[in-house]
């Protein structure tokens, strides 16, 4: 393989252990499996734009009933992206939380440390590793369905690419949380653990408004209200995506960027942590 | 206070780690104040547990130290630049098993910043070198340790350092590849490439290092000269058939008597002593079979370090 850099040579070592590891040909499976589904399963006939019967497992679901296919596609394409934000996302953040604390490990810290390469370079260059590994997993999928969907309904919706990229971005968010707690714990389950606590603690303070009525003094709604804040914002990403395929203007930009900088900051964190410890 | 031109450069080194929960202080290194020359052939020796390993830690930037500094090249060893001329064999090294030999060679030289085409050629160079030829594209995981060491020396070696540390580096091998390993060392000491070896067999830095320096409880111990360091004082002579006329006036110079195999051996506390017993004896006829200076092996000297910081 050639590399022209270091990041480039750290991407490419975390792809062939990616490779090494049965959770990545697990996912590799599951997409696979539902990329065959669309392929195989799933019969669709077109009527003069409408769709005269879905079929599924060789039965029909429509029930006669004519449905206009670019309906019957975004539901379909939202069926799918919102298995992207909830098993993908689960999935993923499995797969990552092994990938990074392993260079951690003693005894190959110590050689990686010892090349001329900066503490923030060698944490990046596994950083981008990760995400690229569960890019290319995400690709597949999303472009086995696409073109799968696309061929079978005559329908190419640009817009699921789109909700695709906010789940990578979803995904994104939380990998610096991983990354931080593989730094200071150098431990895969801990850095699975937090990652998982902080997706849900970001779903229920999304809630923030409808559960304030339930405190009996004001300090907790500000508290739940100042944490939803922080917390990157798992919950409006989706509902962004949702809103893309539905093609709907989005309220706010909010939750995109707030979200991005809290993965900048707890990135940062894990780099500064990084680069004063001793190993 | 700086040598120009020196490789490694420490002064008043030192580490101290905290307990957790306690407040104990353990000074790993304390205090070490070294300087290594271009092209010597360092070895680094000491007791388990006297700071060996934390010392090429502070030197390769792995750790950060609690006083005193370190260079390498004339750079502080934080610098990543600081360490692209060093290559490192680490003890207990655990290389991805996911990587073949080649791979593996490749992803570390990348690093090191050597450029593609280079990288190719100099993996397979270097894997022929370390008697690894036909195993390069077989995974890390099938290596045998004595092929692991192998493979982790031609990865330090893989963008031509100038200085190479190495901790451990014949750990597990068998004596033709230790044979091996230290013709590669010596062949690289002829190139310029300065060597600091930390290693336990005494027997192999004796034979290859020319300076050494013991450390005890994150001190220095002793450093100084192999040569020097294993110089003992005096001198044995070994003769045969000694007159009893030439015995008793050579005897009482002597400071030990002893025979063995039909031969006398005498020990002369100086050269003065050992001269005037030669004349002695070639008066009387009789035949000196051998002089020679007296000297202490590494290990001796080794052994009597430690233990001296042990009574103290």
């Amino acid at each position: 393989m050639i590399f022209s850099s270091p990041i480039l040579a750290l991407v490419g070592d975390t792809f062939r252990e990616s490779l090494s590891r049965k959770i990545f040909w697990g996912f590799l499976g599951c997409s696979t499996v539902l990329i065959l589904l669309f392929l195989l399963v799933l019969n669709i006939d077109l009527v003069e734009g409408g769709v005269a019967a879905v079929e599924v497992f060789g039965m029909e679901v429509n029930q006669g009933r004519t449905v206009p296919v670019e309906k019957l596609v975004g539901v379909v394409l939202g069926a799918v992206a919102v298995f992207f934000f909830t098993a993908g996302l689960f999935l993923a953040i499995f797969a990552a939380a092994g990938l990074i604390p392993t260079v951690f490990e003693p005894g190959r810290i110590e050689l990686l440390l010892s090349k001329p390469v900066s503490r923030p370079t060698l944490l990046l260059g596994k950083f981008l590793g990760t995400l690229a590994v569960i890019g290319v997993n995400l690709f597949y999928l999303v472009f086995g369905v696409w073109i799968i969907l696309g061929f079978k309904t005559e329908i190419w919706k640009t817009d699921f690419l789109l909700a695709a990229a906010l789940a990578m971005f979803a995904f994104a968010v939380l990998l610096p949380v991983i990354v931080f707690v593989a730094v200071v714990s150098d431990s895969a389950v801990l850095a699975t653990m937090v990652t998982y606590f902080v997706a849900l603690m970001s779903l229920i303070f999304s809630q923030h408004e409808r559960i304030a009525p339930y405190f009996d003094s004001q300090w907790p709604r500000d508290l739940t209200k100042g944490l939803y804040h922080v917390f990157p914002k798992l919950y409006e990403i989706g509902n962004t995506a949702r809103l893309v395929l539905m093609e709907r203007e989005l309220a706010s930009w909010m939750p995109l960027w707030s979200s991005g900088i809290f993965a900048v900051v707890v990135l940062g964190a894990g780099v500064w942590f990084f680069q004063r410890k001793d190993y | 206070m700086t040598s120009p031109g020196a490789v490694i450069e420490t002064e008043g080194l030192a580490k101290h780690f905290r307990r957790t929960f306690r407040r104990q202080v353990v000074r790993a290194v304390d205090g070490i104040s070294l300087t290594v020359e271009p092209g010597a052939a360092f070895g680094l020796l000491g007791p388990n547990g006297s700071g060996k390993t934390t010392f090429v830690k502070l030197l390769l930037g792995v750790i950060r130290p609690t006083a005193g500094q370190a260079r390498l090249f004339g750079r502080s060893c934080q610098e990543p630049e600081a360490r692209r001329r060093i290559g490192y064999l680490p003890e207990n090294h655990r290389f991805p098993t996911y990587n073949t030999g080649r791979q593996m060679l490749e992803f570390y030289a990348a690093l090191s910043g050597v450029a593609s085409e280079e990288r190719k050629r100099r993996a397979g160079e270097l894997l022929e070198r370390v008697g690894l030829d036909g195993w390069g594209d077989v995974r890390i995981g099938k290596y045998s340790k004595g092929m692991l060491q192998r493979l982790g020396l031609a990865q330090a070696l893989m963008h031509r350092p100038s200085l190479l540390i190495l901790d451990e580096p014949s750990d597990g091998v068998d004596p033709v590849g230790r044979r091996l390993i230290r013709e590669i060392l010596e062949g690289l000491r002829q190139e310029g490439t300065t060597i600091f070896l930390n290693s336990h067999l005494l027997a192999e830095v004796e034979l290859f290092c020319e300076q050494v320096v013991i450390i005890r409880r994150g001190e220095v111990a002793l450093t100084g000269r192999v040569r020097e360091l294993t110089a003992g004082s005096g001198y044995r002579l070994t003769a045969v058939d000694v007159t009893e006329s030439a015995l008793s006036e050579i005897r009482g110079k002597a400071a030990s008597v002893s025979s063995q195999d039909g031969m006398l051996h005498l020990d002369f506390p100086d050269r003065e002593a050992a001269n005037l017993a030669i004349d002695v004896l070639r008066r009387e006829g009789v035949r000196v079979e051998e002089l020679r200076a007296q000297r202490s092996t590494l290990e001796e000297v080794f052994v009597r370090v430690v233990q001296e910081a042990r009574k103290q």
